[in-house]
């Protein structure tokens, strides 16, 4: 099988080739290909898809690959061995999931843009499909990286594409906007992301993320002194490592909208709906927390860095839920779920539960694509409405699209036994033990991940009563637009998905019944010796602390978060699922407008940018005018003035060339002589 | 025989005074005969190392330079006359039309 | 003084100033000369006819096959052929040159820096 490994960069070719080929057609100008450009599009992913489940097949039987493709750079640096700049391909059990995932998931999305955009008559359909081309083969292409500087450059395509594709529509005012506050949101965690970088290529002279010359192999054995490492500012290793951890975090945060670079993503609901589950269930976002896990075992070593993922992630998965509470748009809610819900992923990862944030990553991936697929839907057949003010009653007229969100639903708030029920328990699970375990930072991680079980499944559940029970509150939710099988046949595929995929790691089973049945967790402990879950878990800082045994904090971890989410989803059904539910934020008083506008970070980010940056700029700039342009001008001034006087010895008159000749040759010979010794 | 120094300081003399008549006449035509007098201060020196190295090539190559100076005369006649015409003069100091 | 104009007569003044720059170079050249040494000229061989011996270098002549004595000097005869073409090119040059303008800017050389374009352009001296 190793011919197959060879094979692993069509996974990200064959994406980019539909993005050619789409390119291509768009500049013809002509309407060359049929349905706009969709066909190469799934014919590619479709093809991405099968090699990938092809490598997933072959890493199950034990194999794995890390391969150096292509060096693009290279040179020596004094006193290391050199320093090679390359792009190569890692595909161990962590990279051959999430290839599934990510070309399932565009698989999926393509076919849905079919009812999406080609029948709802879009115009520019072959740049849409190039982006879609272009975003899977970028994310691709970062999933397989093995190594930080080629992530990194995988990284901004990602970031890149969202902003095409997030201002598709860019003759509308939102869209154009909203793709620069994502491409300028980003940007600004990349710009660390990219110190962090350069500073791990200057700490270990390599970006490697597998094997024994890898820098998280190196940053292990420097801490026990048995690797040098360059280290700067006259900290210790341990603190270095911290600042370089967090460095390359800042890009994690910026891209998976973790607080406080979320800003960007509610407004990313201005590019089309396939597009939005793209960015939320496989690509983008999920890109900042797989960085994450990539490189764990650099992570690992660094307290620090740990306790500040999990409490980034822990008060992103509440802060960014309470937003979520009050918003009328079907896809504002889910703007907001995403972000929860990657703070749930980081909150793993940040307490030591890496098992948990990959199940958690595939889970969310399934049923948040559905979501945004299921919400698609019912935006088609809305004419575009988003308000679910102006929804209700959908129930039993689209009812393959209801059941199927419904499962989502489910999924996203935590419902036994769908699959979201599984992951994010174990993500609970595994910070208690952890925080049980003398980690008081974990508890308090742990306590705003439960307190946001109750708030997820309040708003989701408020979302399906507005949208599908009730009576319909306009002419449109009465007569809803049938959506055709392009549309139903990807939310079909994602509902079984999305109620099913708890069963790869059923942990709370295993330890009730040491049934084997955590497949994802011995998935994980496959591979490169240093990437494997038992790997990570010997070097973490973390261990665990029950209360009265394993199996009673299961169940008592598994009952609250459950009984939580069961009041929250009451809570909402007492509330919305009436057949004339009414507004109840009035209730909340003072607290809702802090909440609409999402307690207000736009504007302190605009202040930030106006009062701060804006001066900053200013004066950068008239340092740049005054003083640099000055110096510059200067130096041009006296060649200019010189100049002038000096052209005045070109008289035009003969004679005196002849005599300037003459007086250089003396001076020239009377120079000579006095060099040669005539005054000696 | 007469010593070498002797023929190299008549030829940075005649040398000299071509330069001299260079730098202080305005008269195209003087000029011209300035520029001959430096040619042959070359010459004499050409045949005065001839004679010190005792092969002729230093003779023959005088004759060339001759021929040269004739080259030279033949076009610097004619620019002289392109000058004439277009300044109505010969005065050198007159055509100051290439300046800066 | 009635026939001053008619005579030759030296010029003194303020135009000869430059000429000190000649004087300049020849003091230094003779200074360099002067101070150097050289040792005892070769001559030439008693008896060898110089004239002669131009003439063979200037040709190429394979001077073992002459009789009596030759100076020894390199080959000349491309030099020679290249003077002969420099000579006539000159000639041409000069009779182009020298050549009457054929009516108002045709033929010739507009040798005069440009003026001539320059006047007709903007119609007048500066």
């Amino acid at each position: 099988m190793a011919g197959l490994f060879d094979y692993t960069p069509a996974v990200v070719l064959l994406p980019f080739l539909s993005f050619l080929i789409a390119v291509g057609v768009a500049i013809s100008g002509r309407d060359l290909l049929p349905k706009g450009g969709a066909v190469p599009g799934i014919a590619a992913t479709a093809g991405s898809f099968l090699l990938s489940v092809a490598l997933a097949v072959a890493v199950a039987g034990g194999e794995v690959y890390n391969e150096t493709v292509y060096a693009w750079a290279g040179g020596a640096v004094p006193g290391t061995e050199g320093l090679e700049l390359t792009f190569g391909v890692l595909i161990d059990p962590l990279s051959a999931l999430m290839l599934v995932i990510v070309t399932l998931v565009a698989l999926l999305v393509h076919v849905f843009s079919l009812g999406y955009m080609n029948d709802e008559g879009e115009t520019g359909l072959p740049r849409y499909y190039a982006g879609l081309g272009l975003f899977t083969a970028s994310m691709l292409g970062f999933v397989v990286a093995d190594n930080l500087l080629m992530a990194f450059v995988f990284f901004e395509l990602v970031g890149l594409c969202s902003y095409l594709l997030i201002g598709f529509h860019f003759r509308e005012p939102g869209p154009p906007s909203a793709a620069k506050k994502a491409f300028l949101v980003t940007r600004f965690g990349d710009y660390f992301f990219l110190v962090g970088v350069v500073a791990v290529l200057a700490t270990f002279g390599t970006g490697q993320f597998a094997g024994p010359e890898s820098f998280p192999v190196f940053a292990e054995e420097a801490l026990h002194g048995e690797h040098a490492v360059n280290t700067f500012l006259g900290l210790g290793e341990e603190t270095w490592f911290t600042v370089v951890g967090l460095l390359v975090l800042g890009g994690v945060i910026g891209k998976s909208a973790q607080f406080p670079l979320q800003t960007w993503l509610p407004d990313a609901m201005e590019g089309p709906t396939p597009v939005s589950a793209l960015i939320h269930a496989a690509t983008m976002v999920a890109a900042g927390v797989y960085l994450v896990a990539r490189m764990y075992g650099f992570y690992a070593v660094s307290p620090t860095a740990l306790g500040v993922i999990a409490l980034v992630g822990g008060f992103t998965a509440l802060f960014a839920g309470t937003m979520g509470i009050v918003k009328r748009e079907l896809k504002q809610v889910l703007a907001y779920s995403t972000i929860s819900q990657y703070g749930y992923m980081m909150l793993a990862l940040g307490a030591g539960g890496y098992v948990a944030a990959t199940f958690h990553l595939l889970t969310h991936a399934f049923f948040k694509a559905l979501l945004f697929l299921g919400a698609g839907s019912v935006i088609i057949a809305m004419h575009h409405n988003e308000n679910m003010w102006d929804m209700g009653g959908l129930k039993g007229r689209m009812p393959v699209t209801y059941y199927s969100f419904l499962a989502g639903s489910l999924a996203l708030a935590g419902i036994f036994p769908f699959a979201g029920f599984w992951s994010k328990d174990e993500i609970l699970y595994e910070t208690l033990v952890h925080g049980l375990g003398g980690q008081p930072l974990l508890l308090v991680g742990y306590v705003f991940g439960l307190l946001a079980v109750p708030v997820t499944a309040f708003y989701t559940f408020r979302m399906v009563f507005l949208t599908f029970h009730g009576d319909a509150r306009t002419e449109q939710a009465s007569s809803p637009e049938p959506v055709g099988w392009n549309v139903k046949g990807p939310l079909a595929v994602l509902g079984v998905l999305a109620a099913g995929a708890g069963v790869v790691n059923l942990a709370p089973v295993r330890v009730l019944t040491g049934a084997h049945v955590d497949f994802l967790h011995g998935w994980l402990d496959a591979g490169f010796a240093e990437l494997t879950v038992h790997h990570y878990e010997e070097i973490d800082p973390y261990s665990s602390a029950y209360i009265g045994g394993e199996a009673t904090t299961v169940l008592v971890g598994a009952a609250v978060s459950l009984g939580l989410a069961l009041l929250g989803l009451a809570l909402a059904y007492k509330l919305y699922a009436v057949p004339t539910p009414t507004e109840h934020t009035a209730k909340l008083g003072s607290v809702r407008d802090l909440l609409y506008d999402n307690y207000y970070q736009d504007e302190y980010q605009v202040f930030l940018a106006r009062r701060v940056v804006l001066p900053l700029a200013r004066a950068a700039d008239t340092f740049d005018r005054s003083v640099v342009d000055g110096a510059v001008d200067a130096t041009s001034s006296v060649s200019l003035f010189s100049g002038s006087r000096i052209r005045r010895i070109q008289t035009g008159v003969v004679s005196n060339y002849a005599a300037l000749l003459t007086l250089g040759l003396t001076v020239l010979l009377v120079l000579f002589g006095v060099l040669g010794g005539w005054l000696l | 025989m007469v010593p070498a120094q002797y023929y190299l300081v008549l030829s940075a003399a005649i040398f000299c005074i071509g330069v001299f008549g260079l730098l202080t006449r305005r008269n195209a035509l003087l000029f011209l005969m300035s520029v001959e007098l430096m040619l042959n201060a070359a010459n004499v020196n050409l045949v005065a190392f001839s004679l010190y190295w005792g092969n002729v090539t230093g003779q023959t190559f005088s004759l060339f330079t001759m021929a040269l100076a004739a080259a030279e005369v033949a076009v610097g006649i004619g620019i002289i006359l392109v000058l004439y015409r277009n300044f109505k003069d010969v005065d050198v100091t007159e055509a100051t039309t290439m300046r800066w | 003084m009635s026939d001053a104009g008619s005579r030759p007569r030296l010029k003194l003044g303020g135009h000869l100033v430059p000429g000190l720059a000649a004087v300049a170079l020849f003091a230094v050249l003779a200074a360099v000369f002067l101070r150097a040494s050289f040792g005892e000229a070769a001559g030439f061989e008693e008896g060898a006819s110089i004239t002669a011996s131009i003439g063979y270098a200037m040709f190429n002549v394979d001077t073992g096959a002459v009789s009596g004595a030759v100076v020894p000097a390199e080959g000349f005869v491309v030099a020679f052929v290249l003077i002969a073409v420099v000579l006539d090119v000159a000639i041409d040059g000069a009779v182009f040159l020298a050549k009457r303008d054929e009516g108002e800017g045709g033929g010739g050389v507009l040798a005069d820096g440009g003026r001539e374009i320059r006047d007709r352009l903007r119609g007048g001296d500066d």
